[in-house]
């Protein structure tokens, strides 16, 4: 008898190989199944269709319409980050796949990286989406000429995001039936804090320099700077946002290290990995 | 040899009241005991108050300060959409998680109650949990905002005649979700979502109805929501609020309520009779999709 020879791959091979084959499900499910499809793209644009009707109700200038429509598809982002990073260890604890993430020799990290990846990939093209339906149903002009900064504050914003949703999920490792509700609680408030509708200076300089801790009010800015230029009024000037957002992509990458290791611990000494409800 | 317990009979209403009591109680233990009371009560305003923060920012943002009729017409909308959210949705959640992911649907199918009683109790303990938001969302848009309304406004009985007949069309609504909710298994999650996001948008949650195009506004008025909301601003604001019908007088838009929420009572009755007796005929009632 022999036995197969299994490739062993360590570091950094294993790492990524380990994110690409927890991505792929993400990638290849989320686009399979043709209603996750129309709700992910739907229910955001049926939200933002409304906001912008309370702005024609308002009588407000066509900006405002842009604003809310960056706003939808930042939502898809958001809740991407809540319901399938953050509250995905709930999900995977009802379908018994934690306890199979724990025991593989990757580790966890990897696993979420992947869930990040893939999570990313499939919400762009639903964001994508949402602004191109609604652009063009309500003839929103955006400026692009500033299309590489754009890229940019995008790319860091998403590194940011993605680590605040790995801190989410070690949190939620913890919960049971909390981790749906905490997610819920993290909707409203968080389209507030972070001005998804309207611009966050309305806020209050201070109070938005607050809720700044949020990468999306930063990256939200700064885009909705770069869109529509001198028109809207900006929190900080777009450099010393695209600074801040360099700076919560490493905070939370750094936190999330931390975060997910004590947790983990936490969740193993509480018994708490494989309670379902 | 085994004798037979003599079990006592009730009538239909009594085991309908019974069931509807007991299921409220169920529902409202899995709708509340999971967590302490105090970071229940700050979920439970959450939402409905950064709904209406929201509103208000984008009106200051616009208007630049000042106060006008379209803050009670968003502090009304926004305190009283939870409980379509909670009820409607609610009913929907109720079958599709004792089904998905409690696994207690067949149980509970199978004993001698009305089912349909059952998840009526279930949706009114949800409805119930959005009165504490409701009430704090009037009262911070009352004295934080300034929004008009005064007790001397309130006609009490207009609003509450409104009220209950606005609670009776979302349960009659979301009798017609969950009996969508019986034949489906994959979306069956999303789906409440959807129809719930779709009402948002034509129901005139949060703008008049009017600022919608043409076949929607029309589409908007067979709804019972549309109808409650008016009634229902009519009834708190008085003669200042913002109105979707300004052809319609305050005892027009309540007989349109009572009507239309009447029809979907009976429309909700004979979808859910169909939609029951066709899961059972194709043997899904209980299927799991393990999403």
């Amino acid at each position: 008898m022999t036995t197969a020879s299994i490739p062993r791959v360590r570091g950094l091979r294993r790492v990524l190989r380990a994110a690409l084959g927890r991505s792929y499900p993400r990638i290849i499910g989320q686009n399979r199944e043709r209603s996750w499809l129309f709700y992910d793209t739907v229910l955001p644009l049926l939200g933002t269709i409304a906001f912008v009707y309370v702005y024609k109700a308002l009588g407000a200038p066509d900006r405002f319409i842009g604003y809310v429509i960056m706003g939808g598809a930042t939502t898809a982002f958001w809740m991407n980050v809540m319901w399938n990073m953050a509250a995905q260890f709930y999900w995977d604890k009802q379908g018994g796949n934690l306890e199979l993430y724990m025991v593989v020799p990757c580790g966890i990290t990897p696993i979420l990286l992947g869930m990040s990846l893939g999570g990313f990939v499939a919400t762009v093209l639903r964001a994508v989406a949402i602004v191109l339906i609604g652009s063009l149903m309500f003839h929103v002009r955006f400026d692009i000429s500033n299309l590489g900064v754009f890229l940019l504050v995008f790319g860091v914003a998403v590194v940011a995001l993605y680590g605040l949703g790995v801190t989410f999920a070690s949190l939620f490792l913890l919960w049971g039936r909390e981790a749906w509700h905490m997610a819920e609680l993290f909707m409203e408030p968080v389209f507030l804090a972070s001005g998804f509708y309207f611009p966050v200076r309305a806020l209050g300089f201070w109070a938005a320099m607050g809720t700044s801790l949020i990468p999306l009010t930063l990256a939200l800015d700064a885009m909705r700077q770069l869109l529509f230029g001198a028109a809207h009024p900006a929190l900080l000037p777009v450099w010393w946002e695209v600074a801040g957002l360099v700076f919560l992509a490493v905070l939370f990458i750094v936190l999330a290290r931390f975060m997910l290791a004590r947790m983990e611990y936490l969740a193993r000494r509480e018994g708490r990995l494989s309670l379902r409800f | 040899m085994a004798t037979a317990v003599a079990v006592p009979q009730e009538g239909p209403l009594r085991r309908w009241w019974r069931v509807l009591r007991v299921s409220f109680w169920l529902g409202w233990q899995i709708e509340t005991n999971w967590t302490d009371p105090l970071l229940f009560f700050i979920y439970s305003l959450a939402k409905p108050l950064g709904g209406v923060l929201i509103l208000v920012f984008m009106y200051f943002v616009v208007a630049r300060g000042g106060q006008g009729p379209m803050l009670g017409f968003f502090v009304v909308g926004t305190a009283l959409w939870p409980f379509v959210l909670r009820g409607m949705m609610g009913i929907a959640w109720g079958l599709i998680s004792d089904r998905e992911h409690w696994k207690t649907l067949r149980y509970i199918y199978t004993s001698p109650i009305p089912y349909r009683g059952y998840l009526i109790g279930r949706a009114l303990a949800q409805a119930t949990s959005a009165v504490a938001p409701a009430v704090i969302t009037l009262i911070f848009g009352r004295y934080v905002l300034g929004v008009p309304l005064h007790l001397a406004n309130v006609n009490v009985q207009y609003a509450a005649v409104a009220m209950i007949t606005g609670i009776a069309g979302i349960v009659a609504l979301g009798l017609v979700v969950v009996s969508a909710a019986m034949l489906i298994s994959g979306e069956a999650w999303r789906m409440p979502e959807g129809v719930g996001a779709g009402l948002y948008l034509v129901s005139g949650a949060i703008f008049p109805v009017t600022t919608l195009p043409g076949p929607l506004q029309t589409l908007s008025q067979v709804f019972p929501l549309t109808w409650w909301l008016e009634a229902m601003r009519r009834g708190l604001l008085g003669p200042l609020s913002v109105r979707s019908f300004a052809w319609a007088g305050d005892a027009q838009v309540l007989a349109y309520e009572v009507v239309v929420t009447a029809v979907w009572i009976i429309v909700a009755t004979f979808i859910f009779g169909i939609a029951e007796r066709r899961a059972r005929q194709l043997g899904i009632l209980d299927q799991e999709s393990a999403y």
